[in-house]
């Protein structure tokens, strides 16, 4: 596979990834926003910005137009929904030929259908129903891609974007939340564990798991080292190893080593994670390491395949 | 989805739509034709006294019995199609980018069988001739040397490649993929308007016409036995594979500029359907002249390229130096026949509009044979008895400029004022080398749906020749059409859309 090729395919899927992450914690924060006192509604918005955007300046609930425009539609905002769209479909126009057509078609109608609306359109009736649309679609789309294309090196390098991407989401998320977890004002509350579930679509999976009975050290549990649960961060590790191992097949060994000796110890990590060892103020940390081994991943993945010198290899 | 929209008993499941022979449609009369105008242009579908021209009796059988809003909506349902395809182009203002697509007009445009054997015949001549023509003036100059065609408008074009002298190409086949420019005339023949030999493109609209304008409509299309166009990309590997006979195992690659082109969708299209590599100049590196892509498993041989670039961005090392399109040192893998390239380069020389001219005596030379189809009427302003006919006449002529295109260097007779000739005429007189002239063309007219009823537009047609060990011409071919009434301008980027083109068994 061309490099430049898996370079856009890895990509396409890192915004997808973000693209649905963003839609799916607007959607769960504007549905549950009614069902909280003013102060509390604002400290969580105030997570959500932090998770999406890394900004962690206080807000308040009274800007819940102003932050959804922002997260979603507004151009200028590197994160936003849309711009995330939109760099998705301009990778995955580079590649068209390596995508079916079902594929590109699913994505590029979301796009179209997204690219225009404005907030004055969605905000008067049910703000949150657009985003809960979107996201019905990226589930198609997720769908179409599993089922149309062949499930060789492009879709590995699909899988690779998609999980490294949703780690790092999943990781600011839980930070977020956690690091605030001994405030007992601003701290998140009952209702704000059971909404941190949602946005990870793990509401439902965890009853089974853990009974309703809401925990934060069962949260932190289920979503860091859940095997099964495709929103934990050791599911997407999983992925991540399994797709380094089926991508770039005839590469020379020396370079594949170097990947895969980075995959393993990452595996290593949240295989013997004990969660613990990590509720006492540990869980920031444990993020902040499984981030930087994603990004030290993620450099040499494209110095060992895609970057890589001419002169290297003849 | 679009499926849906065309649900229709009477066009699936329905009996073949009969045609009503010799019916007059009484153009500008009767709806839906109430506003087509019949005037000096040839038209496709009715003859100058009304009655409906017989291809075209089981198309018009099936417009006099849809409303109206039916057509309007499949006609929806086709931009729709084309948009969710992705098959744009993008426009710039404000710094904001909006896409727009490429009008396409549900209406097919429908050539006969026996029209079609004689565009086939006639468009298999030329090129055969004008790949000679190529290989004799990058060898010998015999053309030069008999005084057929002068020496000084060859070396003197800047299309003309130094570089390509004694060069040998697989079959001696400099074009490989040709679409050449046709219109009808007044009479209804079909005459070349212009051979483009370097990169042509518009083969993926003629076939994303062919799926919208199928279904549409559907009863018509299966009553009418159209020759099928769906085989193009099998036959362009067929092609590019037979510039490469001593490999067992081709690697064939499209050199596109990339995303920013307006042909890009093409691009990435053809690669689609052939399943064959897509790369731009940044995904190849020459190490030995040999061509390499750079894949994540290390470096990959390619053999053919089909190059969407012009001659001038290909290689910075031989050709425009500020190029960034291009790869380094692919010329010289090219000059030591470790890559193919399709068109070859250098061909442009053989499209200018003054060598244009001179291809039926190029026909005659090469084949000893008369040219099938005729050029349109051009007069060289660098023979004497045409100037003085020209300078007489400028009031009826179109005056180009040989070297120049997009309708630069241009008089329009008709549309000029008395100053404008006298001062185009001084220009000519200094430099008649310069000049060619031909009659305002009169474009023929087709079916063209508007929003409100059909009317007529004008059109030409672009067939596309493949040339490799053999000649292969798709029954089919890319009508484009100027969309503004009275307009003659078909170019997309000035109003023009396009429409399918259905040739008869």
């Amino acid at each position: 596979m061309l490099s430049r090729v898996a370079d856009s395919l890895y990509w396409m899927a890192r915004y997808i990834e973000r693209a649905e992450h963003t839609a799916r914690l607007l959607a769960v924060k504007l549905e549950s926003m009614v069902e909280q006192t003013p102060d509390d509604a604002s400290a969580s918005w105030a997570r959500v910005v932090e998770a999406l955007t890394g900004d962690d300046r206080a807000v308040t609930h009274q800007d819940a137009f102003v932050i959804t425009r922002r997260l979603a539609f507004d151009r200028d905002n590197e994160a936003a929904l849309v711009n995330s769209l939109a760099m998705a479909r301009d990778n995955a126009r580079q590649v068209r030929e390596a995508l079916s057509n079902e594929v590109w078609e699913n994505l590029n109608r979301l796009y179209l259908r997204l690219s225009p609306v404005t907030m004055d359109s969605i905000w008067v009736h049910s703000p949150a129903r657009l985003f809960r649309e979107a996201l019905e679609e990226m589930h198609a789309l997720e769908g179409v891609t599993y089922s149309t294309l062949s499930h060789g090196e492009g879709w590995y390098f699909l899988e690779l974007g998609r999980h490294i991407e949703r780690v790092q989401l999943i990781g600011r998320l839980l930070d977020a939340h956690f690091r605030a977890a001994g405030d007992a004002v601003r701290g998140p509350k009952y209702f704000d564990w059971l909404v941190l579930l949602k946005f990870c679509t793990a509401w439902e999976p965890y009853t089974k798991q853990y009974t309703a009975s809401i925990r934060p050290q069962k949260i932190a549990e289920f979503l860091l080292f859940d095997a099964e649960f495709p929103h934990s961060i050791c599911f997407s590790v999983d992925r991540m190893t399994e797709a380094l191992a089926r991508v770039a097949p005839g590469a020379p060994p020396a370079r594949r080593a170097a990947v895969e000796r980075l995959a393993g110890r990452l595996k290593a990590a949240v295989d013997f994670g004990q969660v613990d060892d990590l509720m006492s103020g540990g869980i920031a940390s444990f993020i902040a390491d499984i981030t930087k081994q994603c990004e030290q991943i993620h450099k040499t993945l494209y110095s060992s395949y895609i970057t890589y010198g001419a002169e290297t290899v003849l | 989805m679009q499926q849906e929209a065309f649900a229709n008993t009477e066009d699936f499941g329905g009996p073949d739509i009969v045609a009503a022979p010799g019916r007059r449609a009484h153009p500008g009369q009767d709806a839906p034709y109430s506003q087509y105008e019949l005037a000096r242009a040839y038209d496709e579908m009715f003859a100058p006294d009304g009655a409906v021209r017989p291809p075209y009796a089981v198309l018009d059988s099936r417009l006099s019995t849809l409303p109206l809003e039916e057509l309007s909506r499949r006609q929806q349902a086709c931009e729709q199609s084309f948009l969710h395809q992705g098959i744009t182009f993008t426009v710039y203002n404000d710094n904001r980018a909006t896409e727009r697509i490429i009008p396409t007009d549900l209406l097919p445009r429908i050539i006969t069988h026996a029209e079609w054997a004689r565009l086939e015949a006639g468009l298999t001549q030329r090129i055969v001739a004008l790949n000679m023509f190529l290989r004799d003036i990058y060898s010998d100059g015999r053309v030069l040397k008999d005084g057929v065609v002068p020496r000084a408008m060859i070396f003197g074009s800047k299309h003309y490649r130094r570089e390509m002298r004694g060069l040998p190409v697989p079959h001696g086949a400099y074009v490989n993929i040709c679409g050449s420019d046709l219109i009808r005339d007044e009479s209804g023949e079909f005459v070349v308007l212009e051979d483009n030999l370097r990169v042509p493109s518009g083969v993926s609209y003629m076939l994303a016409n062919r799926d919208v304008a199928r279904r549409a409509f559907p009863a018509v299309f299966r009553s009418m036995n159209v020759r099928p166009i769906e085989q193009y990309p099998l036959e362009l590997l067929a092609t590019l594979r037979s510039l490469a006979p001593f490999h067992e195992d081709v690697s064939i690659a499209i050199l596109t500029p990339g995303v920013f082109n307006s042909a890009y969708f093409e691009h990435a299209f053809l690669a689609r359907q052939m399943g064959v590599e897509l790369v731009e100049g940044r995904d190849l590196l020459i190490n030995d002249n040999v061509v390499y892509t750079r894949t994540t498993s290390g470096l990959k041989r390619i053999d053919v390229i089909y190059r969407r670039i012009d001659d001038d961005f290909v290689d910075p090392l031989i050709f425009r130096e500020d190029s960034s399109l291009g790869v380094p040192g692919l010329f010289n893998a090219y000059r030591a026949g470790n890559v193919m390239i399709a068109n070859a380069l250098g061909t442009g020389v053989a499209d200018d509009k003054a060598v244009y001219a001179y291809v039926p005596r190029l026909i005659r030379y090469y084949l000893s044979e008369e040219p099938i189809l005729n050029n349109v009427e051009t007069f060289l302003c660098r023979e004497e008895k045409s100037l003085s006919h020209v300078l007489a006449n400028l009031d009826k002529l179109v005056v180009k400029a040989v070297g120049e295109s997009g309708g630069y260097g241009m008089l329009v007779g008709p549309h000029a004022s008395q100053a404008e000739r006298e001062e185009f005429g001084a220009k000519i007189k200094a430099d008649p080398d310069n000049y060619i002239a031909q009659p305002t063309i009169q474009l023929s007219t087709a079916p063209t749906f508007v929003g409100n009823g059909i009317e007529a537009r004008h059109v030409d047609l672009r067939p596309f020749i493949l040339h490799g060990a053999e000649t292969k011409i798709v029954p089919g071919a890319l009508t484009r059409v100027a969309l503004k009434r009275g307009s003659l301008v078909v170019n997309s980027s000035q109003g023009g859309g396009s429409k399918d083109t259905w040739v008869l068994s």
